[in-house]
């Protein structure tokens, strides 16, 4: 049976990418693992483990369009979109904001006339690829689209079809803890949350193990560059939530070098990570 | 009032460590208010040392729908319409997947039964702290598990003007990523400042987070944070900073110094002398670029 695992943590830049990559790297030596990069906005796995991706699929979005010529200037459309992506008028042609349109559909229904129909937009690609005997899946959001969640749904849907191929699916997630975090950690059985020893590091983790108590998904906490700051406010926030800190990987030049040059992070404590998935 | 954004595409490059240090500098000159807009991770006080808020209220920027069951005939139209695939369907009724549901108000629409009916609900908080450097600091949160992040953003910049009324430069802390709180971050903004580090990863990001200033038609600048991590990569970074035309503002060195300032939660512009005067320095590029 499949296991789905995710690596999120709320702060930036605390080190997700640096440990789902570290521990897939591990993890294919003896199974078959799917790493995901759910990290649409700024997508890096790939750069760590030096994957060449190739275009799988476009992402695509509904986007209404006007007929102008059955258009009655009534001025409804606007006023049931909550996107504030129309702006309409009575007695003038409506004006739409492409970029601000969730594609709900609100005001295809609301027409009298029938002038709206359905078009589409690219909001983004996704990509596969392998390396080290990783399969791998990632989607990247056009720039100036919105919508992360779209592309992590995306992602979702091709993971449902493929995940019993493997014995483990990795999700890398997003900073932050919103739509597009939410719904890559949706797929995950189980969660790893990254963070560092500062006040930010130990705010962000609060919020992100609330989220994950609402989501009802268990979690393991890693301390990263656990001697750059004060370990004991994470210590004691794991102790609130009743949680552990599953693996401390203090600063090292070693993996900041590698890191900077884009190459995999070997660490022993990566092995706790192993030791916890595979049990 | 001229708004400066601070913004990195990948996290964890030093945005807020940055903006607070700005912030602190110009704020002995300049009237000035800090727009804390990564309403998902809210850091910028923490790191002016402010770990209190004077102020810290609810509000809703997003509806959810409510079903009532009595009235339902089970037509299954809101099921079918849901864009989102927000509605489950049980027992031939439907109900909500809250995490789902961004409040399109799709459901209420084709409801012939008037079953459904759009319901705010209280998605973030919103307040200000005061700093010991004499300005405030507009932040908000969502709430975990909530969406709207970027009505948020919306609303702690229109509350940064309000409390900064007479500040004369407004300083926003974009969250990471290029998406939707980030789009509402840098709309509107007079200059932005692109933080990154050479490493693959925070030049690739940071060429995204370019693309949504571009986009916007933003003047922009760059400060290489941790640049003597690689130099090759900071070479690099100089080069396209170049032939983009984007101001190189400021290169930082890696120094352990700035973890044990975000600790002690003091800016590192306060925490360490040595790095007053380059502080002074981008401030006088950038109100150089602002005027």
């Amino acid at each position: 049976m499949v296991k789905v695992i995710g690596i999120t943590g709320g702060k930036g830049g605390t080190g997700k990418s640096t440990i789902a990559t570290a521990l897939v790297y591990q993890l294919a030596k003896e199974n078959k693992v799917l790493l995901v990069d759910a990290d649409v906005d700024c997508p890096n796995d790939h750069l760590l483990l030096d994957i060449k991706r190739d275009f799988f699929q476009s992402v695509k979005q509904r986007i209404p369009k006007w007929d102008f010529e059955k258009c009655a200037q009534c001025g409804l459309c606007g006023t049931v979109c909550k996107s504030n992506a129309i702006v309409s008028i009575k007695g003038q042609y409506p004006i739409f904001m492409k970029s601000q349109c969730n594609g709900c559909g609100s005001c295809v229904f609301k027409c009298p006339v029938d002038a709206i129909s359905w078009d589409k937009k690219e909001i983004g690609q996704i990509f596969t690829g392998s390396n080290y005997n990783i399969n791998f899946l990632s989607g990247e959001l056009k720039a100036n689209e919105p919508v992360s969640e779209f592309v992590v749904n995306s992602l979702n849907e091709i993971i449902e079809q493929e995940k019993e191929k493997y014995d483990y699916v990795i999700i890398d997630t997003a900073a932050g803890t919103h739509c597009p975090v939410i719904a890559a950690l949706e797929m995950c059985d189980y969660v790893f949350t990254v963070t560092e020893p500062t006040p930010l590091g130990k705010h962000d983790l609060e919020i992100i193990l609330q989220l994950l108590k609402r989501l009802n998904i268990n979690s393991d906490i890693v301390l990263n560059r656990s001697d750059m700051g004060n370990r004991q406010i994470i210590v004691d926030l794991a102790k609130k939530y009743g949680l552990t800190i599953i693996c401390e990987i203090p600063y090292s030049k070693e993996i900041v070098d590698n890191y900077s040059k884009g190459s995999p992070i070997i660490h022993e404590q990566i092995s706790n990570l192993l030791r916890v998935i595979v049990k | 009032m001229k708004l400066i954004t601070i913004l990195s595409g990948k996290g964890g490059v030093g945005k807020s460590s940055i903006a607070a240090s700005l912030a602190v500098s110009f704020s002995k000159d300049k009237k000035i208010i800090c727009a804390d807009c990564d309403v998902d991770a809210s850091n910028l006080s923490l790191v002016l040392g402010a770990d209190e808020y004077a102020e810290w209220k609810d509000i809703s920027t997003n509806e959810k729908a409510v079903f009532d069951l009595d009235k339902c005939n089970s037509c299954k139209k809101c099921f079918n319409e849901c864009h989102f695939n927000a509605i489950d369907w049980e027992n031939n009724k439907p109900k909500l997947k809250e995490f789902s549901c961004e409040g399109c108000g799709m459901c209420e629409l084709v409801c012939p039964q008037n079953a459904i009916s759009m319901k705010k609900v209280n998605n973030a908080k919103i307040g200000y702290a005061n700093t010991k450097y004499g300005f405030e600091v507009v932040s908000a949160q969502l709430n975990p598990g909530e969406s709207g992040s970027g009505k948020v953003v919306f609303e702690v910049k229109k509350k940064a003007r309000e409390r900064g009324f007479d500040a004369e430069v407004m300083f926003i802390d974009s969250a990471a990523g290029i998406g939707c709180p980030v789009i509402a971050s840098v709309a509107g903004s007079d200059y932005a400042v692109l933080v990154t580090e050479p490493t693959p990863s925070g030049f690739s990001d940071m060429k995204k987070a370019l693309e949504v200033i571009a986009h916007f038609k933003i003047p922009a600048g760059i400060v290489i944070n941790k640049f003597d991590l690689n130099l090759n990569q900071t070479a690099k970074i100089e080069e396209f900073a170049k032939i983009n035309k984007l101001d190189l503002i400021e290169k930082i060195p890696f120094d352990k110094q700035f973890a044990k300032a975000l600790t002690d939660m003091i800016p590192i512009v306060e925490y360490d002398e040595t790095y007053k005067s380059m502080f002074d320095n981008i401030k006088s590029i950038l109100l150089k670029k602002i005027e």
